[in-house]
């Protein structure tokens, strides 16, 4: 059962269209795992359009000053194009030989060369954010990261499987946003599949495992 | 460890009984939407543009600097209302909702093209203005590209079809099919950009 849901303000921000594409993309992930919240997007959306759309709100702009009606109207009913909805395709991804369906949202994101080191997998999506880089990650069973922290934010969307840190248990459709102020150490027994969002590398805070800070930039 | 996160409230309010628009106006701009939809109504389209276009310019206004990018927000959705209206399904949702899902994703199209140079469009992969009820799994089990092209063709409309033919399979150029087809060049030229985008999504990922 999902148990980590979006934030309402990061919904509002969504529904508004004001997230960078990789928090979007992360919420409507969630989103497709869960009715709550899905809902809930449904109902911000038609609530916003209606404030958008509220009539009163035009009084102060004079039209004609504007636009010239006629000929932005007779140019856009020229053609009686219409645009079909785009035929469904089911893309996959693959991890270690196992074949995952690609999320619909990820559909038209260009999805860089697979990178493994030891357990984990990583697949960059190429969405050219600067300073914020978008994976899917995935972990064979038994993988983890070690105990690390960031400087940022780190989302994690959880696609497929599982994994456990010390608070607990994350399943399929989590949405699990951390900020910099925290360590953890997840590690996934019988595998999964993440779609992650985070706006610096980890940052390794454990002893010998310092030395593993490559591995942070290879995560992020 | 701090899990930034809140608890979902349970409901966001009275939604439906706070209406800021009222219900015989939204019966109205869904009445002209679903005009524009079954028969190309363009008295009902200036109805929509008149009534949209000032708010949507406004809007754009607080999303860009410019006026010059703001008016191609005003545009561009409006553009999309007209070729997308057969995708507005009004048990779904008013007009108004769906509009604003349109002019979000062309704002969010836009603005990320400015911040990321990327022109992937992904909005309406985020915020789907139709839910997608055709499912075509079957005619792409085929592998054979060729086949599948043509097979793609073959689904286009009839106009688009008779642009692809001609510039691709006859070779003749767009200044040629505009003579032969009786039709302004723009119009060549929107119908094969539209039918290469359509053709683009069907392939998938192996013709980017």
């Amino acid at each position: 059962m999902i148990k980590h849901h979006p934030t309402f303000e990061l919904i509002q921000s969504f529904v508004n269209g004001d997230l960078p594409a990789s928090l979007s993309i992360g919420i409507k992930l969630h989103a497709e795992m869960c009715s709550q919240c899905q809902k809930q997007i449904a109902q911000l959306t038609e609530q916003v359009a209606d404030n958008a759309f509220e009539s009163e709100n035009s009084f102060a702009v004079n039209d004609n000053d504007i636009f010239d009606f006629e000929s932005i109207i007779s140019d856009i009913t020229e053609s009686d194009d219409i645009d079909d909805v785009s035929v469904e395709i089911n893309k996959t991804i693959n991890f270690k030989n196992k074949a995952y369906p690609l999320p619909k949202a990820l559909n038209n994101v260009s999805v860089g060369k697979t990178a493994n080191i030891g357990k984990l997998s990583r697949a960059r999506l190429q969405l050219d954010e600067e300073e914020i880089h978008t994976n899917l990650l995935h972990f064979n069973p038994g993988g983890g990261v070690p105990e690390h922290t960031h400087k940022g934010f780190e989302l994690t969307v959880l696609l497929d499987g599982s994994f456990t840190d010390h608070k607990g248990e994350y399943t399929k459709g989590d949405f699990i946003m951390l900020d910099g102020t925290f360590t953890h150490q997840p590690i996934s027994e019988k595998g999964c599949l993440c779609y992650t969002v985070a706006n610096d590398a980890l940052h390794f805070t454990q002893g010998i495992n310092k030395l593993l800070n490559p591995i942070g930039n290879f995560i992020y | 460890m701090i899990v930034v996160q809140t608890e979902l409230p349970i409901s966001i309010g009275h939604a439906k009984s706070k209406r800021m628009i009222n219900n015989t106006e939204v019966q109205e701009l869904n009445g002209w939407l679903k005009a524009v939809a079954n028969s190309r109504c363009k008295i009902a389209f200036t109805h929509l543009f008149k009534f949209f276009a000032p708010k949507i310019q406004r809007i754009a206004r607080s999303k860009f600097t410019n006026e010059a990018q703001a008016h191609e927000a005003v545009q561009e959705t409006m553009s999309n209302v007209w070729r997308k209206a057969h995708l507005f399904d009004a048990d779904k949702g008013a007009a108004t909702t769906w509009v604003y899902t349109v002019m979000r994703n062309v704002i969010f199209d836009l603005l990320r093209k400015m911040k990321s140079n990327r022109e992937d469009n992904l909005s309406d992969d985020i915020w789907p203005i139709a839910e997608s009820t055709v499912s075509d799994d079957d005619i792409y089990e085929d592998h054979l590209e060729n086949k599948k092209l043509l097979h793609g063709i073959e689904s286009l409309p009839e106009a688009q079809q008779q642009v692809v033919k001609g510039f691709y399979l006859m070779e003749m150029s767009q200044e040629q099919l505009a003579t032969h087809l009786n039709l302004p060049l723009g119009t060549i030229k929107s119908r094969l950009r539209l039918a290469l985008s359509k053709l683009k999504v069907q392939l998938g990922e192996d013709h980017d």
